[in-house]
């Protein structure tokens, strides 16, 4: 019985300080000798920035990296994980081209951990420490798009919005919309959906959209789009149709190069970057954890659940365009 | 007693001992097992309770998911329907028959939009089916133009009720035919399909399910028709719906536990409308309770098979030990013929064949120390009495020792008293001699005498021839004989004197030499000689006597006869020639006489060395004598002490024959 209870202390006492230990070098780890295999879905401008900064991250903490595009098929996907399998890599950091093969996937990354990134599946194939999320709350973008959006109105009861929104189901559709509403609705001002409908990303379908909407003849004090493509699109209708940017506030996410230009012309107000490099920096410490078998516990913006790793979002107006550009 | 008390402490002891064994082991081994019992049931309700729960939720969860996913799809079919309808009077331009036909075909062409579309243009103008009874008042304010202005994609509205009081829903969206006229498309969809979803669909037992706007918090459906249309409020007074209430205001969708029910949140995919599920926790839990209960009464009936198979084996187990115990006991009361039944090859078994050969060799032993015993306790009897005989035998030696001294101390006196007499008797001898030479001397004058005698015989017959002439002188001379006769009887009894004081001291020499045993012998021998001599001389003497006696008488006669017959002349010539024959041998005898007395002198001389002998002999004797006495003292003084011993031998012999008699009482208290 004593044996036991010193067992216990002792196994105890080494898990405390195993534990300290862990916490103590969150910021240093090494990744000595660790192979990842990374795989986008597409590669467009983000995920390619978010690519290169895991690449340099790897590269910085020793460890060894492997870049596939899947460019848009689950086959190639699926036999990219295969060969990460079969070639003796660590973990698989992993976009996934569609968040509903998830199974899919972790069945063909057989016991390899998997990071996914940029595509976040459904919470229920998530698991602590084995198959995990880094990215940006999606909520978090439509919050920030709903604070700036309720700063600039906060004089005016009534608020006309139009919303165009990403494609319909997607995750940061979801996200990034309901937030935004969410956040609309609970502030209570009178707030009139002028209009809300998918533009599924596309600058040119926001573009059109906006020009249906201005035919309907109503009142747009603001327009709220789940990215910056859909904001240009409204910005060209805005510029096609004469309408000047002092009367219509137009924000977008993602503060891509093009969104910070619209930023600094006075176009659009207001976007929420996603923090692509710090994702992929993320990622590949995630990865680094999961490949060596230990635990994210500690890692910066982890979950409380142990699932996700959210690297915040940042604010970008014309005060700090330029940091973004 | 002390033993007896101790004899029944141990009794008391072994008792409880053998009470407590079992009582004690299954007072050990049922808490723990009850313990472990109720832990494992505890555990096991709770990771069931906890699985049950789970399960419920996922179950829950499922059922709401497969009931929206449901909704969702029906939703989405019609809506596919509608947009395909849209995209077709969009793309082809077509005119207000085309559109008024398309829109007469839909018309009851699904029993879910029995109205079909419609369309409404910004001035209020609606174009339906032609067989549509329905009517659109002030279309421009109503939700579903409103709605549908703010979208190009057909998508489900708020729900309301119909201007014929069903509850429905409509899908609209602009309808952009590239015309700047803007015109609404619409369809209306009954809830009535969408509550059988809701109500139907369930799939969980005793689960319920409504659907709710998140917009505007309208219930869309519910099994309690009544509700339907209603809004939910956070002060509703059903706990459960006011509970919902504040949850959709908070916008959290996570499962919970409401107002003791289980409820699950889905969002309808498409819609802005929230699917709630819930269940009692009470039925969620009463398959736990039910479980806990059941796994209760099995702990019981487990508990009680437990206790009695815990109760029987100790019972098994502790039964030799019990009959151990017994025998145990048994032979602690000094029995030891029970005989130990041993079964098994456990430590019990062999702690009973170990106590069999135990028992065995005891019994052995003991049988042993009882022959010894035995043995110890008569032999004990044997050298008590020995020992007592000693004591006796010593004192007895003792008593013989100090008797042996006074002997040893009379036997000194006499041989001192020998040696005195030995001495007084070489005096005498000496005397004796003595009065023999005086003897010797009278014999001389006798032998003379005699000699004279004889010349005067010789006279006589001579003066025979002058016998008439010497008649006087023959008478005188005749007187002269007579005088010599007495003389000669006188000097005989002397000598018969001396010769009866000899034989005396020789006898008393006897008596003497008797009494120094062995050393007196020769002594004695030469008494004895010494008195044959002197009776001899008596004889001798008694002899001459006589002779005397008769010479006198003869004389007398001679005298007489001479006178009477001095006639008788040559009678007397013979008669004288006789007489000087006789005193030829009265002169012999006196000779031989003589020499006896010489040789008399010679034994006297001899029993003077012999008397000396014997006075030395007895000084000696003397000194030896106190020798002994000296050495029978220190006889006599180890005689107390080997009496003394004795008799603390004989007490020590006792004292062993009473502690034999002991061992022997106690051995027998052992039955063997």
């Amino acid at each position: 019985m004593k044996k036991i209870i010193c067992f216990m202390a002792v196994l105890v006492f080494g898990l405390c300080v195993m534990a300290g230990c862990g916490q103590s070098n969150a910021e240093e780890e090494s990744a000595d000798g660790v192979k990842m295999y990374m795989i986008v879905s597409t590669a467009d401008t983000f995920r390619q920035n978010l690519m290169d900064a895991a690449e340099a991250k790897a590269e910085a903490m020793g460890a060894e990296i492997t870049i596939k595009d899947a460019e848009g098929s689950l086959e190639n996907q699926i036999a990219y994980i295969e060969e990460a399998v079969d070639q003796g890599y660590d973990v698989v950091l992993c976009n996934p081209v569609d968040v509903d093969t998830t199974l899919q996937l972790k069945l063909a990354a057989g016991d390899l951990p998997i990071v996914f990134w940029n595509s976040c599946p459904d919470e229920q194939y998530l698991e602590e420490d084995k198959y995990v999320f880094v990215g940006s709350n999606e909520s978090d973008a439509g919050q920030f798009q709903a604070e700036y959006i309720l700063d600039k109105f906060a004089d005016q009861d009534t608020i006309n919005v139009a919303i165009f929104e990403g494609q319909k189901l997607h995750s940061a559709t979801l996200g990034r919309t309901n937030s935004l509403k969410a956040a609309l609705d609970d502030s209570g001002k009178e707030i009139n959906y002028v209009f809300d409908d998918y533009a599924d990303w596309d600058t040119d379908i926001a573009k059109s959209q906006f020009e249906l909407l201005l035919k309907t003849g109503q009142s747009v004090d603001v327009v709220a789009c789940n990215n910056d493509s859909m904001a240009l699109g409204v910005i060209q209708a805005c510029e096609e149709n004469g309408i000047s940017f002092d009367d219509i506030v137009i924000v977008g996410v993602d503060a891509t190069e093009e969104g910070c230009a619209a930023i600094v012309d006075g176009k659009m107000q207001f976007t929420a970057f996603q923090p692509a490099v710090g994702q992929g920096e993320y990622a590949v410490m995630a990865a680094a954890r999961l490949a060596k078998g230990k635990s994210l516990e500690g890692l910066d913006y982890l979950d409380d659940n142990g699932k996700y790793v959210w690297v915040p979002f940042e604010r970008v107006d014309s005060s700090n365009v330029a940091d973004y550009q | 007693m002390k033993k007896r008390k101790e004899k029944n402490m141990g009794q008391q002891k072994k008792d409880t001992a053998g009470r407590s064994m079992k009582t004690k082991m299954i007072g050990i081994v049922m808490p723990i097992i009850a313990i472990l019992v109720v832990a494992m049931i505890i555990l096991a309700y709770t990771i069931s309770s906890s699985i049950i729960k789970k399960n419920a939720r996922d179950l829950l969860d499922s059922s709401i998911s497969y009931q929206s996913a449901s909704i969702a799809s029906w939703l989405d079919e019609n809506l596919s329907a509608f947009s395909m309808a849209k995209q077709q009077i969009e793309k082809t331009q077509m005119s207000e028959e085309e559109l008024q036909k398309t829109l007469d075909a839909y018309y009851n062409y699904n029993s879910n939009y029995p109205e079909g579309l419609y369309v409404a243009d910004m001035d209020g103008n609606v174009v339906k089916a032609a067989d549509s009874e329905k009517t659109y008042d002030n279309v421009t304010e109503a939700s579903w133009f409103k709605e549908g202005l703010s979208r190009v994609n057909m998508r489900y509205g708020t729900a309301y009720e119909s201007e014929d009081g069903e509850s429905v829903v409509s899908a609209s969206a602009i309808l952009d035919d590239g015309t700047d006229n803007i015109r609404v498309i619409s369809s209306d969809v009954s809830l009535a399909k969408i509550t059988i979803i809701v109500n139907s669909f369930v799939q969980m037992d005793d689960a319920a399910a409504f659907l709710v706007d998140s917009r505007d918090g309208t219930i869309l459906a519910h099994r309690d028709s009544s509700l339907v249309s209603t809004t939910l409020n956070t002060s509703d007074s059903d706990e459960l719906l006011a509970a919902v209430a504040q949850k959709m205001e908070e916008r959290d969708y996570e499962d919970c536990e409401l107002a003791d029910n289980l409820v699950g949140f889905d969002t309808v995919d498409g819609t802005e409308w929230v699917l709630v599920s819930y269940i009692p926790e009470s039925i969620v839990y009463a398959n736990a309770n039910q479980l806990g209960l059941q796994m209760g009464v099995i702990a019981v009936v487990a508990l009680i098979i437990l206790l009695i198979a815990i109760e029987r084996a100790v019972h098994m187990i502790v039964k030799p030990v019990r009959s151990l115990t017994q025998t145990i006991t048994t032979m602690a009361d000094g029995d030891f013929t029970i005989d130990i039944q041993t079964k098994g090859r456990d430590e019990i078994g062999k702690m009973g064949r170990s106590l069999q050969n135990f028992t065995v060799s005891i019994r052995g032993m003991l049988s042993e120390i009882r022959n010894i015993s035995d043995q110890v306790s008569s032999q004990s009897g044997t050298t008590s009495d020995l020992s007592g005989n000693m004591y006796n035998a010593a004192q007895i030696q003792a008593d013989s020792m100090r008797e042996l001294n006074s002997t040893v101390d009379q036997l000194s006196e006499s041989i001192t008293e020998i040696a005195d007499n030995a001495t007084s008797l070489a005096m005498v001898v000496a005397d004796t001699k003595t009065t023999s030479m005086k003897l010797e001397d009278c014999m001389e004058q006798t032998v003379s005498a005699s000699e004279k005698g004889k010349n005067d015989m010789n006279k006589v017959s001579s003066a025979m021839d002058n016998i008439s002439s010497s008649i006087q002188k023959l008478d005188q001379a005749i007187g002269k004989v007579g005088t010599a006769s007495e003389e000669i009887t006188n000097i005989a009894s002397v000598i018969g004197e001396i010769a009866e004081q000899t034989n005396l001291l020789s006898l008393n020499a006897s008596i003497e030499a008797a009494r120094a045993g062995d050393a007196g012998k020769g002594f004695a021998v030469v008494a004895s000689e010494i008195g044959k001599l002197a009776n001899t001389c008596t004889e001798s003497v008694e002899s001459i006597v006589a002779l005397i006696g008769e010479i006198t008488g003869l004389v007398k006669e001679t005298v007489e006869q001479a006178s009477v017959s001095i006639k008788n002349i040559d009678e007397s010539s013979g008669m004288i020639e006789t007489a000087l024959n006789t005193f030829d041998e009265i002169f012999d005898d006196i000779h031989t006489t003589g020499d006896l007395i010489n040789e008399m002198m010679n034994k006297m001389d001899q029993v003077d060395d012999v008397a000396s002998n014997v006075a030395a002999i007895s000084e000696e004797q003397a000194a030896s004598t106190e020798e002994i006495h000296a050495t029978s003292e220190n006889m006599v003084v180890q005689a107390s002490n080997i009496a003394t011993g004795s008799q603390s031998v004989l007490e020590d012999a006792q004292q062993l024959s009473e502690d034999a008699t002991t061992l022997t009482e106690q051995i027998a208290q052992f039955k063997i």
